[in-house]
């Protein structure tokens, strides 16, 4: 028993079985494949078919039989030829002989037929024609070592098509579509499937016998469930699609901003503007390669992911968008790879450049005895630096100096200790980081740094000059003056911010001393001259005990012996003793 | 190479010329075409008649018209039209002078061989 359908085929009404029916469309399916290179012409060849076809069918039909079915179709499949007869030589009717690509493009499908979650890993493995188990290897190192593998695989799962017509079969494995390989195909998996109806089909009667009343609700419940998972179906694509959209938004405005960032860049460079416009990152300066390199490979390793980042986006969002071919793949790939390595390279080589620490002491005798009066002072330079303050700073500046580029740094501490000699001597210690210990005391020594003492004037420079390369090899220099016992010295205004925890009786801080006269005691400086509040809190503890105040209002005297008080006022009001 | 292509090569080389002369006799409609196709042996299957006939008329080779017929659906007629005929007595010259080529060249190796 076979059920019958109703056809219209060129006009005239036909009963034909099943069977029949799907070999006819199945045959006519393949033709209008086998015709589409030629889409206009396309339709109505297939209806000059199909009232051929209805034609000769008519022909068979008899009163003792009204059904058509396999056998008749095949006699018109063998009257009508193969799908392949079909196709015209194109030649004929062109003037040019048409080009043919010879390369197939693969499409990237999930792989229903071989898969373990959703087929991704089979679709991948087509994709990039490897064996599917290294790609599941992969996958599976993934999901261990980094969690993010998951998430992945599942945007993949939802984002990547499943190939479900034969045509998507092939394309997955990057075989040509033509109709034997379809033809193929489909013997394959009709070998698959009848095997396997074969297995079950014992089994599936007796659950149809047995479910058959209640096929009717199942649909029901069936239809619900395939509604809600085409609503679920529908939501992911509009998902997928944002995130397209967003991924070609992200991209475009990265390549965009990086394009006219290199630009710039390079063209101030190549324009020669004058002055430091640019903050250069780090490792530009002192960099084995030339800076345009630099900025190249910089460019080049942001902007290949990026560029593939865009098409991913463009290839969710429409699948007509064309990727790349393999040899661009595999070119941009490389490049990526090669400006990675450059710029790994260019990092390292910077990396060493500040190893280790280099130091250079340089030690000078001054004229100073003890009881006389020394002025220290720093000086700038005017010329070099366009700064209106001389001040000490972590950072620096690129000066002229005699139209050489140098580093330009106030980065100096100054200190002042004590000392058994007779005579006052400075300390200048310079510290530089360098490529190795060696390296960077030749480093330290080259930074120009000058003082001078003029009779009782010690003139310090408040800068110091190096090599314009050296601008990230934390340099600093510390400044020593050691003066005898009971000199005095007296700190400029300009020592104020250069001054380095210097040790004085009082605790009185660096920012506080500068403009005073200071006696040199075995203990460090002594304030001459200066106001008691601006004594440390500690100095101030330990002389609580005695307090000798005299001003204008008069004379004030505190004595304090732990728990006994003494004190005595004289002021307007007379003498006041308690 | 097969054989089997080689002469359905051949043949469909020459199926256009053919299809245009038996127009040239007067209007027909599909079947017809291909039933005297056939009797001459031109055609092994039908299959490749179908896209020609569609293809020499969008050249503006053929015109067609479909017309009642009392048996069945309506038949689709095709005629000859005027650039038709002049492409078809072009051909019919090529024709006579290809055959004549090839009978001296096929005769001339023949009689050498002997």
């Amino acid at each position: 028993m076979n059920k019958t359908i109703n056809i219209n085929l060129g006009g005239i009404f036909f009963h034909i079985d099943e069977l029949a029916y799907q070999k006819l469309k199945l045959y006519l399916d393949a033709i209008r494949r086998s015709l589409s290179d030629d889409p206009q012409g396309r339709d109505e060849i297939l209806n000059d078919i199909e009232l051929r076809i209805g034609e000769l069918l008519s022909e068979r039909i008899t009163n003792d039989r009204m059904v058509i079915n396999e056998n008749d179709i095949d006699e018109i499949t063998k009257i009508m030829g193969r799908p392949e007869d079909y196709s015209v030589d194109e030649e004929l009717f062109e003037d040019e002989p048409k080009y043919r690509p010879k390369t197939v493009s693969k499409k990237l499908f999930r792989d229903s037929d071989d898969k373990f979650l959703g087929g991704v890993c089979s679709g991948l493995a087509h994709y990039f024609g490897m064996d599917v188990i290294w790609m599941r290897l992969l996958w599976l190192v993934l999901f261990f070592f980094f969690g993010t593998g998951i998430l992945v695989y599942i945007l993949l799962w939802i984002l990547i098509p499943q190939a479900e017509t034969t045509a998507e079969k092939l394309q997955m494995k990057g075989e040509p579509v033509n109709i034997s390989n379809i033809e193929r195909k489909i013997r394959e998996e009709f070998q698959d499937v009848s095997s396997r109806v074969k297995d079950g089909v014992n089994d599936v009667t007796e659950k149809v016998k047995s479910s058959e009343f209640k096929n009717k609700t199942k649909s029901g419940l069936q239809e619900i469930i395939d509604t809600l998972g085409k609503i679920i179906l529908a939501i992911l694509n509009i998902f997928g699609k944002f995130i397209g959209a967003l991924l070609i938004f992200i991209a475009a405005a990265t390549l965009i901003g990086l394009i006219i960032g290199a630009f710039s860049w390079g063209s101030i460079e190549i324009l020669g503007f004058e002055g430091n416009y640019i903050h250069y990152p780090p490792f530009f300066f002192d960099s084995i390669m030339p800076m345009w390199l630099l900025v190249m490979f910089g460019f080049l390793a942001i902007a290949i992911p990026f560029v593939v980042l865009f098409m991913l986006g463009l290839k969710i969002l429409s699948s007509n968008v064309k990727s790349f071919s393999t040899a661009t793949k595999l070119s941009l790939l490389g490049v990526w790879i090669i400006a990675i390595l450059g710029l790994s390279f260019a990092g390292i080589n910077f990396a060493t450049q500040s190893a280790y620490d280099g130091v250079h002491n340089q030690s000078e005798e001054l004229p100073i005895m003890a009881l006389d009066t020394l002025t220290i002072k720093l000086i700038g330079n005017d010329n070099l630096s366009n700064k209106k303050e001389l001040r000490r700073s972590y950072s620096s500046e690129s000066v002229y100096d005699n139209d050489v580029e140098k580093l330009y740094s106030t980065r100096i501490n100054v200190d002042l200790k004590s000392t058994d000699k007779e005579t006052a001597f400075v300390k200048i210690r310079k510290e530089s980081d360098g490529k190795s210990r060696l390296n960077a005391n030749k480093d330290a020594e080259s930074i120009e740094y000058e003082f001078s003492l003029n009779e009782k004037d010690l003139l310090l420079n408040g800068y110091f000059l190096s090599d314009i390369k050296n601008k990230f090899k934390d340099q600093i220099i510390d400044i020593t003056l050691y003066l005898p016992v009971n000199s005095v010295v007296y700190l400029d205004s300009s020592t104020k911010t250069f001054l380095n925890d210097v040790d004085n009786v009082q605790n009185i801080y660096d920012g506080d001393m500068p403009q005073h006269y200071f006696k040199m005691t075995e203990n460090g400086l002594e304030c001459l001259d200066c106001d008691p509040s601006i004594f440390g809190d500690e100095y101030k503890k330990d002389n609580d005990n005695f307090k000798l105040k005299i001003d204008e209002k008069g004379v004030e005297l505190k004595v304090n012996d732990g728990d006994k008080n003494a004190e005595v006022t004289i002021d307007k009001n007379g003498v006041l003793i308690k | 190479m097969k054989i089997e292509n080689t002469k359905a090569q051949m043949r469909k080389g020459v199926l256009e010329y053919c299809i245009l002369s038996i127009l040239q006799y007067g209007d027909a409609y599909t079947s017809e075409i291909l039933s005297e196709l056939k009797d001459a042996k031109l055609l092994v299957v039908e299959g490749t008649v179908y896209p020609l006939l569609t293809r020499l008329k969008n050249v503006g080779l053929l015109s067609y018209r479909w017309e009642e017929s009392t048996s069945g659906p309506p038949r689709k007629y095709y005629a000859l039209t005027e650039t038709g005929k002049l492409f078809l007595n072009e051909l019919t010259t090529t024709w006579s002078e290809l055959v004549e080529a090839v009978n001296l060249v096929t005769t001339n190796k023949s009689a050498k061989n002997e």
